[in-house]
């Protein structure tokens, strides 16, 4: 027996422009207080946080920003932010 | 620019659906399967937005799947006996060859995103599997009961042989290995129950 799985799409972008991040934003609270910076800049296309799992992924979807611009922001509002490599 | 691999994407799910079944829903973490997948945690979240979206993306595909093998020649006209036969072969067949899958996929199902997953691998399904009972009711095949007392007696004495065959042992230990005879012995009895 053979079986047809269906290939779901996931994402159609360039994954050139998703720029990941190893961060400690852990609960919905941590979450909130990133959001306000995030939601509004101009650059960012799309961002989520992985809350559920350990590494606590950072996830950005941007043209133009690089990993330290975002380094830097995140860390001014006192969270850990490394590029995930 | 970087390309989606799919040789890779296909490790990935595999070892997705191998840790589920084996580690359950709380031994699951993106990192781990990174490690057994062989690829960085940055590459499975290029693929996956976040462990819910593997998630549902997993439990979509496997549900489709199996919907798709069950529905292999069954056809809500059939006759109830005939059709519900084919079920039966389907259904142990798929639970025979995908073992994996079917144990993933019952732990998906019990989760969080179990709801979501249901709606997105059934839609078709249902319809037919209503069709296929109300016309059974129509041309007097089937007795008309409700929905969950329909289940357990149509499927309940299927999936108890399955579990059994899971386990490779029945009641008291005793060996056991699912096999036609004892499936139509079951079957026998199960249209005799459901028939008016």
């Amino acid at each position: 027996m053979i079986i047809e799985l269906e290939k779901p799409t996931v994402m159609s972008i360039d994954y050139n422009q998703i720029l990941l991040f190893k961060t400690n934003i852990r609960s919905e609270d941590d979450k909130k207080c990133i959001e306000p910076i995030l939601n509004s800049h101009k650059k960012i296309s799309e961002w989520n946080v992985d809350t559920e799992d350990v590494d606590c992924v950072l996830r950005i979807v941007s043209h133009s920003l690089t990993h330290d611009h975002i380094i830097s922001e995140i860390k001014k509002l006192g969270f850990q932010c490394n590029e995930l490599i | 620019m970087r390309l989606r691999d799919n040789l890779k994407e296909d490790i990935v799910r595999e070892e997705a659906i191998k840790m589920l079944a084996n580690e359950g829903f709380d031994g699951f973490s993106m990192n781990k399967l990174a490690k057994v997948s062989n690829v960085s945690v940055a590459t499975l979240y290029i693929y996956y937005k976040d462990k819910e979206t593997l998630l549902k993306v997993i439990g979509t595909e496997i549900g489709r799947s199996f919907m798709q093998n069950t529905l292999k020649d069954f056809s809500a006209k059939m006759p109830f006996a005939e059709g519900l036969k084919k079920q039966w072969e389907n259904r142990s067949d798929f639970a025979i060859q995908f073992p994996l899958e079917v144990a993933c996929y019952e732990i998906l199902r019990h989760s969080n995103h179990g709801e979501y997953i249901n709606e997105e691998s059934f839609k078709d399904f249902k319809t037919t599997m209503q069709e296929f009972t109300h016309n059974a009711i129509e041309r007097k095949e089937l007795i008309p009961l409700s929905i969950e007392a329909f289940w357990s007696v149509a499927y309940g004495p299927l999936y108890t042989l399955l579990r059994f065959h899971n386990e490779g042992k029945s009641i008291g230990g005793r060996k056991f290995i699912f096999n036609k005879k004892v499936m139509d012995e079951a079957f026998q009895l199960t249209i005799k129950a459901l028939t008016p």
